[in-house]
């Protein structure tokens, strides 16, 4: 899987790094100072290296655990997100990844002991209060599980603290680790989906639809807590037919009352990310569309974003209580 | 395009003989051999001049988007036997210390190792490290040229703690590279390959030129043009870029906004599978 494992001096005799090591015995390893040597140079081009990237084994010194973006949530008052790895297993065209870093190098932080306590001490400060931790932003929570062991590490933690709450948002079917565990109801594994069309034209090397529907339909036997996302939605001429017929797959075979929550947001990317993404695919329909940009956020024009708004969530209400529909209005 | 910098004329003789690099040329004192699609220049030894030598590389062949580069060379280790080849995965300046990562994407035979630029050739040497005296400031300055990927660096083992470089001959040196040739092709054509995709991608379509030439475009209108053309390679594919109603439209901006509402109204309603290959 990987021909070069680039390790931060550091971490070399890391537990983590150690059994992570054992498990690529061909890999060549190459130490690094700080990993910002191998992941950040300038001239790097995260579309060729896409093609074979390289782990990156670092540590993460601050910044572990960061407060989130008004407007993103599932309901609670106090949100972070948190990222254990940078970068992504899956190549899915319109991921704003592309734009943020210059590499295209997996970077995993092996210091897990060190986010849990900065979650400790963000649950203390909260007294109580719940608090939701967002899972998957830098990266994909599951699909690098048989590597990183992030929820066989993490979920522990969670199930020793009620009030804090945990996403793992995934397009992965690496759910052998959950299956084994007892499920704990503060934790959602959100699954994100687009149309069959989009999935072959942009979702590349992500699990097909079906194998992620059966994963979902595993761990709601198991008695997981699940979530939809539908974020980014991605325009096409055909799009009401293709994201009603999403819904409808998804909604017949999953109980919808079990469901914890479901959310939707329009592709929209940060003006430089666009950028830096167009500079990588030049030749990508998607981005050959019209789009606006507005403070700073490229996105469909205001009106084609409504209209999709607005029809995406009367399908899905025909499914799902208002009460479970979570609509994403900030920015990516 | 592929551009080989070699330190020394032992180095290169069996590269210029290889790939019929017939076309020479001396610039300031450096001399360049090419053919159509390859460059080499011989640097002469030391980083600096390798640095040196890379630059003018580039600067001759600016018309190239992104160059293949490859240094090619001989190099001491400690524990590898002589003629062993070697792809640089780290390039470290020994008197800054500042480090170089040239990212390995092939999946080549070649053994991957650590390369240690020094300033005077080294006769003590350290497990696990390859020595030049060239690599580092080929690195640094090529990789202002052309992105990491496509910047490598190839040694062949030509000192080691048996056979110091005292037994290096100029006459041992061509027999090195010309063992390796076989290695040098493979890299070589990986990464051309890469280089020309990457060109692919940046291609402006034709018919750009003769709207260049018909109307004058202000520099920040050629980056609005260069924009729609791009949008056009994609959404009218195979065609020039031209519409009948641009002969009537006598002002750069009436072009572009011409293009503009053309483009807007072709807005792909139906994307079409496609996918990156991997190596």
């Amino acid at each position: 899987m990987f021909n070069i494992i680039y390790i931060e001096r550091q971490v070399a005799d890391h537990p983590r790094t150690r059994e992570i090591c054992t498990r690529f015995p061909h890999a060549t390893r190459v130490e690094c100072d700080r990993y910002g040597e191998v992941f950040n140079p300038n001239a790097q081009n995260f579309r060729l290296q896409k093609r074979n990237p390289s782990l990156i084994l670092a540590e993460k010194h601050k910044g572990r655990v960061l407060q989130a973006p008004e407007g993103y949530g599932l309901g609670g008052r106090r949100n972070y997100y948190f990222s254990h790895m940078l970068n992504c297993l899956y190549d899915c065209r319109y991921c704003f990844l592309q734009g943020m870093y210059r590499s295209a190098h997996y970077v995993l932080y092996v210091n897990y002991e060190d986010f849990e306590n900065d979650m400790g001490t963000i649950l203390a400060e909260a007294d109580n209060e719940s608090c939701w931790f967002f899972s998957g932003y830098d990266c994909d929570s599951l699909a690098m599980e048989p590597v990183s062991a992030f929820v066989q590490h993490f979920l522990p933690f969670f199930s020793r603290h009620p009030q804090a709450n945990i996403e793992l948002r995934t397009k992965s079917t690496q759910i052998r680790g959950l299956l084994k565990m007892a499920p704990i109801p503060n934790a959602v594994i959100a699954f994100s989906f687009t149309p069959e069309e989009i999935y072959h034209a942009l979702e590349h090397k992500v699990p097909t639809l079906e194998r992620r529907l059966q994963a979902m339909l595993q761990l709601q036997q198991a008695g997981w807590q699940l979530g939809l996302r539908f974020d980014p939605l991605i325009y096409q001429h055909a799009y009401q037919a293709q994201y009603r017929g999403l819904f409808q797959r998804l909604f017949s075979q999953l109980d919808s009352e079990q469901l914890h929550s479901v959310s939707l947001g329009t592709f929209r990317l940060p003006h430089s990310y666009f950028r830096n993404i167009v500079q990588l695919y030049p030749d990508e329909p998607l981005f050959a569309g019209a789009f606006s940009t507005d403070n700073g956020m490229v996105s469909y024009p205001q009106a084609l974003e409504q209209e999709m708004t607005a029809f995406c969530t009367r399908e899905l209400l025909q499914h799902i209580p208002e009460s479970l529909l979570f609509p994403c209005t900030l920015a990516a | 395009m592929i551009n080989l910098v070699v330190a020394l004329p032992a180095e290169a003789r069996p590269l210029i003989a290889h790939y019929r690099l017939t076309d020479k040329t001396t610039h300031g004192g450096f001399r360049i051999y090419r053919n159509a699609g390859m460059s080499l220049i011989i640097s002469g030894p030391g980083k600096v001049a390798a640095a040196a030598a890379t630059a003018l590389l580039a600067a001759c062949n600016s018309a190239a988007a992104q160059a293949a580069w490859l240094n090619i060379g001989i190099a001491g280790h400690a524990t590898h036997a002589t003629g062993q080849s070697l792809l640089a995965h780290r390039v470290t300046d020994h008197a800054t210390g500042k480090s170089w990562y040239p990212p390995q994407l092939f999946d080549l035979a070649t053994t991957t190792t650590s390369l240690l630029t020094v300033d005077r050739p080294e006769s003590s040497y350290h497990h696990g490290l390859a020595y030049d005296m060239e690599a580092s400031g080929y690195y640094a300055v090529a990789t202002r040229f052309s992105s990491a990927e496509l910047v490598q660096c190839f040694k062949v083992v030509s000192d080691n703690r048996e056979h110091s470089t005292a037994s290096v001959t100029a006459e041992s040196c061509v027999q090195l590279i010309t063992r390796a040739l076989d290695k040098i092709d493979l890299l070589l054509d990986a990464l051309s390959a890469l280089a020309q995709e990457h060109d692919n991608w940046h291609a402006a379509p034709a018919g750009l030129e003769q709207l260049t030439r018909q109307w004058h475009f202000t520099v920040s209108q050629q980056h609005q043009l260069a924009e729609l053309a791009r949008r056009w390679k994609v959404l009218v594919p195979n065609q020039p870029l031209w519409l009948d109603k641009l002969d009537t439209r006598k002002k750069a901006a009436e072009v572009l906004q011409c293009l503009q509402q053309h483009l807007d109204s072709l807005a792909p309603g139906a994307l079409q599978a496609t996918q990156e290959p991997g190596v």
